[in-house]
């Protein structure tokens, strides 16, 4: 017996000590699935764009006000006409091999991401009229397009591939996908597949190095276990759901307990509607299903006070945001003389009808957001008591995405993603219906279409602010879509980390981002 | 019994291209393909696709041929083990599942072991007193086990033991050791034990109420006695519950193994269904077809060879009447 209880003693003690002295100056951090690849050209993923802001540095990078400043590349300019851009590398830049980095590898890259056989999905696009790419000299590239575009300083917001390692094979299956060759702050030590990937300080690195020598990220998809592990020190950093940021709230001030960090990313939800439908048509008809749900108390309820209304396709976050566009009220009363002013009148059972088009659809949802699914049961109740008849319709998400590519949902609830500089013909202009954009809402104004392709071709910064001031204006007065809320982004931090701060674009995805972080042992950055 | 025998694996065949053929017809006619998904980047962005980077992501996997062709493909080189690529991170298919099964596997196999060694004696021991205290105790526990998601039990024995008491690891990994295998273990263990035990409850006291057990007393026989005849008596629908039992073995389960973020079987069969993944779902599904197949085809192997009546269509078999 004796044997026994120390046999069990022996298997359960070591685990009150995981976590020793050496792990000070190690940063563990959760990924929520696992990256598919780590080939930065064909990465679309969360998890990997996580990975690889620590792997690779890209020609400019966004810093935390979404400015491109200088990455791998001392500095990109374009010539007069904007058709041609010259990259100047930095002179120190090396892949963690100690071999410099170089204009081959520039046109390497944008050779094998513009090549027909590659599926670089989200990057492709941001290229489109290019023409070539050449070495100048060692550090100098030169890539031509065929036309301006003014967004297009942002497509040098690219990682990029060493020539050497990546040659000779389909960079789409290339071995290299799941160890590249890094250039950034950290290269990548190990992959245990499915559990952690480990990644170790790049001593080649050109930059200033980063203080922990490790960050361990660990897969976690399950956030009850990730919030356990937060908590018990197992992980520095996690993504937070309301109700764990109360918990660590009512923890804040208590030695060791995890703190809370809050900031708006470019994002917001919101309720889409089909506006080709006879029932969407009309925008008194839209506004007056905007002003039926009450935003304002989705925002105290479901998000504790967390979020702010949205206005616009525009979130405060960006830098044109229209601070003067008022969202519409919620205003059940004003709604209601909205929808019989477009001729859906009550009937005696109650609903709208206007002839023998009754007021009713059905609202899609991809499944797994337990907030959006309860935004859309109250819109629900708002909408039957103003004689409007919803069902609401759960759906797998690759089925929900793949109706909404195709156009065929009447009315969802989705959130939205936007980069740092988006370009909102993807998701307004008339031109980008389904199938073959994102204007899921069929939405169509010619001043809005017009406007846009302005855009495209406007490179003065005031003049950009000026026309997204006045397609906010158009798309806000049109409410295509009712936009809804822009929840705050809520992160909890091991209290041992020190130097994190926040961008409009995550905590990740601007620079320096996670490659400042310290941790309480590693106070200043290694030269 | 060698007729028999060669009859069961051809018709263990065709169930297999059968079943298949269905999944990949389920796969490929759900909404959503794998290149759009892929493009979505698991979310909703609004960032420009390119058609021509959709076209070549289909090229390269072969989503632009017809289905059959892509059906017959798939077959043909399934035949010589090449399962192809998956469609999630382009690497080969066997390497991935190769990568899974392990864990799943001592997992599954461990937790199945656990439940047996508890499960029959806890169920040997109900059957003996019917409606005595232990059987109620038992049965009380079992049900509140079998109705209880397994995913609900590990959650909360991985925030007791790992989170608040501390005594288990929150993660299994090399660094962890067997203890990280522990919970997950427990918790597997837990939702087949309560399966084991009723169901040896069950067939025991059948067999312990059948007159040939009255015989048995009758004859003088010692309780030890009558519980080995009465376990020999319930030889085969014993193994008709391992046949139940051990496809778990390789197919493992999804949500215990996201609670405790294990990278196995179940998991990665729901990765590739949610993004269309269609070779990997496909040589899961054959590997779970083959160990349920090869299962079910063992245990009336050994029902025929416990009791030959099954296979001889002449004479009843036990509870049956001849035509």
């Amino acid at each position: 017996m004796k044997k026994l209880a120390l046999l069990v003693l022996a298997l359960f003690l070591p685990a009150c000590g995981v976590r020793g002295k050496s792990q000070e100056s190690v940063v563990r951090r959760r990924l929520e699935g696992e990256p598919k690849t780590l080939n930065p050209i064909l990465a679309t993923m969360d998890p990997e764009q996580i990975v690889l802001a620590l792997l690779e540095r890209n020609l400019l990078d966004y810093d935390e006000k979404l400015n491109l400043v200088p990455g791998l590349a001392e500095e990109v300019s374009d010539s007069p006409d904007h058709l041609t851009y010259t990259i100047r590398l930095h002179k120190d830049a090396r892949w963690e091999d100690g071999t410099t980095v170089t204009s081959r590898d520039v046109v390497f890259t944008l050779t094998a991401l513009l090549d027909p056989k590659t599926p670089a999905l989200t990057r492709r696009a941001l290229f489109d009229g290019f023409v070539k790419a050449e070495a100048v000299d060692a550090r100098t590239a030169r890539v031509v397009f065929s036309t301006a575009a003014a967004g297009r300083r942002d497509a040098f917001n690219l990682p990029l591939l060493s020539a050497a390692a990546w040659a000779g094979a389909d960079v789409a299956t290339h071995p290299r996908n799941r160890n590249p060759l890094a250039n950034g702050p950290y290269r990548l030590g190990s992959w245990e597949a499915g559990r952690t990937l480990t990644l170790v300080r790049n001593t080649q690195y050109f930059g200033e190095k980063p203080a922990p020598e490790q960050v361990i990220f660990r897969v976690v998809p399950e956030t009850a276990p990730a919030f356990a592990a937060l908590q018990a020190g197992d992980l520095d950093e996690m993504r937070l759901i309301y109700a764990q940021k109360k918990e660590l709230d009512a923890k804040a001030g208590m030695a060791g307990a995890p703190r809370v960090v809050t900031f708006d990313e470019l994002a917001y939800s919101y309720l889409g509607w089909n506006n080709r439908l006879p029932v969407f048509a009309d925008r008194r008809v839209r506004r007056a299903l905007t002003m039926l749900v009450d935003r304002e108390s989705i925002g105290r309820n479901l998000y504790g006070g967390l979020a702010k209304l949205a206005n616009g396709p525009l979130p405060p976050a960006h830098w044109a945001w229209d601070a003067s566009l008022t969202p519409w009220p919620y205003d059940p009363k004003a709604a209601e003389v909205l929808l019989d002013e477009a001729g859906f009148r009550k009937g005696p059972d109650g609903m709208r009808r206007k002839g023998n088009l009754r007021l009713a659809f059905t609202l899609s949802l991809g499944m797994g957001s337990d907030v959006q699914r309860q935004i859309v049961e109250l819109a629900q109740q708002s909408f039957r008591k103003a004689g409007i008849e919803m069902a609401i319709q759960p759906l797998e998400w690759a089925a929900f995405a793949a109706k909404m590519d195709a156009g065929e949902l009447e009315a969802w609830a989705a959130a939205l993603n936007l980069d740092p500089n988006p370009d909102l013909a993807v998701s307004w202009h008339s031109a980008q219906v389904p199938p073959v954009g994102l204007n899921a809402a069929f939405y169509r104004n010619h001043e809005v279409d017009v406007l846009l392709e302005r855009l495209k071709t406007t490179f003065d910064r005031e003049e950009t602010r000026a026309l997204l001031a006045r397609v906010q204006l158009l798309i806000h007065d049109d409410e295509p879509v009712t936009f809804l809320n822009i929840p705050l982004t809520k992160w909890g931090v091991s209290s041992r980390l020190t130097n994190v701060r926040t961008s409009p674009y995550g905590l990740f995805l601007f620079w320096p981002g996670a490659a400042g972080w310290r941790t309480s042992t590693t106070t200043g950055p290694i030269s | 019994m060698l007729r028999f025998a060669l009859r069961r694996v051809a018709s263990a065949v065709l169930t297999l291209l059968g079943v298949l053929a269905l999944v990949f017809g389920l796969v490929t006619a759900a909404p959503g393909d794998a290149a759009a998904l892929a493009a979505r980047a698991g979310g909703n962005r609004a960032v420009a696709v390119s058609p021509e980077a959709l076209a070549a992501f289909r090229h390269l996997y072969g989503l632009d041929r017809p289905v059959a062709e892509r059906f017959l493909t798939w077959v043909w080189r399934a035949v010589r083990l090449d399962f192809g690529r998956s469609l999630v991170d382009g690497q080969p298919v066997t390497l991935r599942v190769a990568r899974a099964l392990p864990t799943t596997f001592a997992l599954n196999l461990a937790a199945l072991l656990l439940a047996c060694v508890i499960g029959v004696p806890l169920g040997v021991a109900a059957a003996r007193r019917p409606a005595g205290r232990l059987d109620r105790i038992s049965g009380f526990l079992c049900d509140a086990l079998f109705s209880t998601p397994s995913f609900v039990v590990g959650l909360v024995l991985l925030l007791v033991f790992s989170g608040w008491l501390r005594v288990t690891p929150l993660f299994a990994d090399a660094e962890t050791g067997l203890r990280g295998f522990l919970l997950p273990v427990v918790t597997l263990a837990l939702a087949s034990l309560a399966f084991v035990a009723r169901f040896v409850r069950v067939c025991v006291a059948t067999a312990l109420a059948d007159p040939a057990a009255l015989a048995g007393r009758a004859r003088g026989e010692g309780p030890s006695e009558e519980i080995r005849r009465a376990l020999r008596r319930s030889s085969a629908p014993f193994a008709a519950m391992g046949a139940a039992l051990v496809p778990s073995v390789v197919s493992g389960s999804i949500l215990v193994e996201r609670v405790f973020s294990l990278p196995g079987a179940g998991g990665l069969l729901a990765e590739a269904v949610f993004a269309r993944d269609l070779p990997t779902v496909l040589a899961l599904t054959l590997l779970s077809a083959v160990v349920v197949v090869a299962a079910s085809l063992a245990a009336d192997l050994v029902t025929a060879a416990l009791d030959p009546r099954t296979v001889r269509e002449d004479v009843p078999a036990a509870g049956g009447v001849a035509a």
